[in-house]
C-alpha cells in the first residue's frame, strides 16, 4: 500500500538532489522493500505527477536497475573551459562530473523548490563555488562553459529545469563558448513533464548523452 | 513610594508589556523606554544617566556575546547537521525514538552553546525530517514544543547555557561549579518527566501509521543529502578545546583574579584566532547585535526602577507577607514563572534578580537563585512567545510547508503549543519549587 504523503516526501529529495537522482533512489529503496510490484505501484502513483519519476520507474521495469552516469564526454566537451557553471541540479551526475573537471566549478543556486544550498554545496568540499542569477556572467567568456541536465530528449527539443530559461537569453548563449545539455534520462517521457521546461536542442553546441 | 520610583516602574511595565504585544517593534520600545526611564531619573535626582550605563552589566553582554560567537563557529563547522543525522540514524527515523532524542540531543547542546542558534541549523534538518516522514499535527506539535522546552532547561542546566544562567556567573551571585551541581539535576529530571508524559500519557505517534518503507526512505534520503558533508575539523577542534579550556578555567580559576567575563573573552578569541577569515565574517557580520542592544535598554530601565528604590520596596513588601520565609519564596518563584511567561526570560530575570538578592540574604543563594533560574525556565516554556526561538520555530514550520499523510497542512502555533507549554510550565515549576524549597529547608 502506497503512502499518500510519499509526493511531499519525493519532493523534499527531489529538492536537494534533482528529479532523476531522487526518482533513482525511491526505486531502488521501494525495489529493496517490495521488488518491481512496489515500482510499479508507485508508478501508477505518482507517475503523473512526477514525469521523471515515472520514466524512471519505465526504466526500471524494463531492465534497468540504476542510472547510466558517464561523465566522460561532459569532460571532453569542457575541455578548453576555464569555468564551468552548472544550472540544475542532479546529485547523481555532478557527483561524478565535478572530480573529473579541471576548471572552476560554479553551481547555479536558484530553484524553484525549497533548498538548503549550503548542505548541497557542503557535500563537495568546497570544489563547487556558489553562484546566483546577479552574478552568473562571471563565469562568461571564451573559457566559459555552461551545463545543464536534459530530460526526455527527442529530435529537435528536450526539457531542462525552469532556471535554465532565466539564464540563457539570446545575449547570454553569445558570451559563452560552451554551452552542454547531459541526458540523465536517456529515455523520453511518456505524460507531460510538470515540473520541468521545453528548451530546443539548437541552443547548446553538445548533446552529450 | 516616591514620583520617581512610580514613573520608572510604570516606564519599565509599559515597554515590557509593548515588547510582548508587538515583538516587531521590540527594540524600538525598550530603546525608547530606557531614554525615558533615564530622564526621569535625571529629572528628580535618582540618578544620572552616566550611573544608570555604569551600572550595566557589561561583563554579562560580553559573555553574551563571546559564547554566540562560539556557537556560531561551531555551526560553521557543520556540527549541527551531523548531529542531526547522527540523530536520524541512531533513532532508525522511527518518529518516537527520534522525538525523544532529538529533545535529549538539544538539551545537551543548548547546555554549551547559544540555544537560539542550535534551533536555527537543527530545525530545518527535523522539518525536512518530517516532510520526509510524513509526520501528523499531533506529533509536530508534540515533537517540536518538547524540543523548545528541552533547549529552554538546557539553557538553564548549565551557567553558560542561557541568559539567566550567565547574569547568575557574570554577576558573581553563583559560581561556575556551584549552579552546575544546583541546576543540571533538576533540569535533567524536569525533561525526563516531560518527555515521560510525552510519550506514555499523550502518545504523539499514536494516529501515526508505522511504516517501513517510510522510514527506510528516510534514511536514505537523509543519507543522500549528506552523502559527502564532512566537519569542518579545523574549526570544531579550536571551538571545543576552547570550551572545555574556558570550562577548566572557569571551576579552578578564583573568579576574584580573573572573572569569568574575561576567561570567556580570551577563550573564544583563541578559538576565533585559529581561524581569522572565518572569525573576521562572524565577528563583522554575526554578532547579535539587536539582542545585545534589547538587554542594554532592560539592564537601563532595570537599573533605574533599581535606583529608584522599586525593588527594595517589593523585597521588603515580600519579606513582610504574613507567612513563613519558605513560602514568601514559593510565592516569589511563581511569580517569576508566571512574569516570564508573559514578558519572556531576559526582562524577568533581569528585574527580578535584584530582588533575589534581596531575599538571598536572609535564605539559601542556591535555593533563590537556582530557584528563580529554573521558575524563569517554566516561565519560558509557558507560551510559544515566552522565548525567542518559539516565534522562530513558528515561521520556520510555516515556510517549511509541511502536510500530513492525507495532504493537510500542518502549522505550529501558539494554541497548538500551548498544551506542551502548559505541562512543561507545570513540572518544571513544581520541581523548581520543589528544590528551592528543599535546599532552603536544610540551610
Amino acid at each position: 500500500m502506497i503512502d499518500p504523503s510519499l509526493t511531499q516526501s519525493f519532493l523534499a529529495a527531489a529538492a536537494e538532489l534533482g528529479m532523476c537522482s531522487a526518482a533513482w533512489l525511491l526505486v531502488r529503496e521501494l525495489a529493496a522493500e517490495g521488488g518491481a510490484a512496489q515500482v510499479a505501484t508507485i508508478r501508477d502513483y505518482l507517475g503523473r505527477e512526477f514525469p521523471v519519476l515515472d520514466a524512471v520507474c519505465a526504466r526500471y521495469l524494463a531492465g534497468q536497475l540504476a542510472p547510466v552516469v558517464d561523465p566522460a564526454p561532459v569532460v571532453a566537451a569542457c575541455a578548453d573551459a576555464a569555468r564551468v557553471l552548472v544550472v540544475g541540479l542532479e546529485a547523481d551526475f555532478l557527483d561524478a562530473l565535478v572530480p573529473a573537471l579541471d576548471a572552476e566549478v560554479g553551481l547555479l543556486t536558484h530553484s524553484e523548490l525549497d533548498v538548503d544550498w549550503d548542505r548541497v554545496l557542503a557535500n563537495y568540499g568546497g570544489r563547487v563555488v556558489p553562484c546566483d542569477l546577479a552574478s552568473f556572467q562571471r563565469f562568461a567568456g571564451s573559457r566559459g562553459a555552461l551545463v545543464t541536465f536534459l530530460y526526455g530528449v527527442r529530435a529537435s527539443s528536450a526539457h531542462v529545469n525552469p532556471t535554465w530559461l532565466r539564464v540563457i537569453a539570446g545575449d547570454v548563449r553569445a558570451q559563452f563558448r560552451t554551452l552542454i545539455g547531459w541526458d540523465v534520462l536517456g529515455s523520453e517521457m511518456f505524460v507531460y513533464p510538470r515540473w520541468l521546461v521545453q528548451a530546443p536542442l539548437a541552443d547548446f553546441s553538445h548533446v552529450v548523452p | 513610594m516616591t514620583s520617581a520610583a512610580l514613573l520608572t516602574t510604570a516606564i519599565l511595565i509599559v515597554a515590557l508589556g509593548g515588547q510582548a504585544v508587538w515583538p516587531r517593534f521590540r527594540l524600538t520600545i525598550v530603546t525608547a523606554g530606557a531614554g525615558a526611564a533615564c530622564l526621569v531619573t535625571s529629572l528628580t535626582g535618582a540618578a544620572s544617566t552616566r550611573q544608570l550605563l555604569a551600572a550595566v552589566p557589561w561583563d554579562v553582554l560580553i559573555m553574551l556575546i563571546a559564547l554566540g560567537l562560539l556557537s556560531e563557529l561551531l555551526v560553521a563547522s557543520r556540527l549541527f547537521g551531523a548531529l542531526a543525522l547522527a540523530s536520524t540514524r541512531r533513532s532508525g527515523a522511527a518518529p518516537l525514538r527520534l522525538l525523544v532524542m532529538s529533545s535529549v540531543g538539544m538539551y545537551l547542546v543548548s547546555g554549551l552553546v547559544n540555544n537560539l542558534t542550535a534551533i536555527l541549523f537543527v530545525l530545518p534538518v527535523l522539518l525536512r525530517l518530517y516532510q520526509l516522514l510524513g509526520v501528523t499535527q499531533r506529533y509536530l506539535s508534540w515533537s517540536l514544543g518538547v524540543l523548545l522546552v528541552a533547549c529552554n532547561l538546557g539553557g538553564a542546566a548549565t551557567p553558560i547555557g542561557d541568559f539567566p544562567a550567565i547574569l547568575l556567573l557574570g554577576s558573581g551571585r553563583m559560581g561556575f561549579v556551584d549552579y552546575l551541581v544546583a541546576a543540571a539535576p533538576p533540569t535533567a529530571a524536569a525533561l525526563a518527566v516531560v518527555l515521560v508524559i510525552t510519550v506514555v500519557v499523550v502518545r504523539p505517534t499514536r494516529d501515526l501509521e508505522d511504516s517501513p518503507l517510510r522510514r527506510r526512505m528516510t534514511l536514505a534520503v537523509m543519507q543522500a543529502l549528506y552523502r559527502r558533508v564532512t566537519l569542518e575539523r579545523r574549526l570544531l577542534v579550536p571551538a571545543a578545546a576552547a570550551m572545555v579550556a574556558m570550562i577548566v578555567a572557569w571551576v579552578t580559576v578564583p573568579p576574584t583574579r580573573v572573572g569569568p567575563e574575561l576567561i570567556c573573552w580570551l577563550g573564544v578569541g583563541a578559538a576565533l584566532a585559529t581561524a581569522p577569515r572565518t572569525a573576521e565574517r562572524l565577528l563583522r557580520t554575526r554578532i547579535e547585535v539587536d539582542a545585545a542592544l534589547f538587554l542594554l535598554a532592560l539592564f537601563v530601565m532595570v537599573g533605574a526602577v533599581s535606583r529608584a528604590g522599586t525593588f527594595a520596596a517589593l523585597a521588603t513588601w515580600l519579606t513582610q507577607l504574613p507567612v513563613s520565609p519558605m513560602a514568601q519564596l514559593a510565592i516569589f518563584l511563581v511569580f517569576a514563572g508566571v512574569l516570564t511567561g508573559l514578558f519572556s526570560a531576559g526582562p524577568s530575570m533581569a528585574g527580578l534578580l535584584e530582588v533575589a538578592q534581596l531575599l538571598a540574604r536572609d535564605m539559601s543563594p542556591t535555593a533563590v537563585y537556582v530557584g528563580l533560574a529554573l521558575s524563569v525556565c517554566a516561565g519560558s516554556s509557558l507560551f510559544l512567545t515566552a522565548a525567542t526561538s518559539g516565534p522562530m520555530a513558528q515561521i520556520m514550520t510555516e515556510k517549511a510547508g509541511i502536510t500530513d499523510r492525507h495532504g493537510a497542512p500542518l502549522e505550529f502555533s501558539f494554541f497548538r503549543f500551548a498544551p506542551v507549554g502548559l505541562v512543561a510550565f507545570v513540572v518544571i515549576q513544581t520541581i523548581g519549587l520543589a528544590y528551592a524549597l528543599a535546599v532552603a529547608a536544610a540551610a
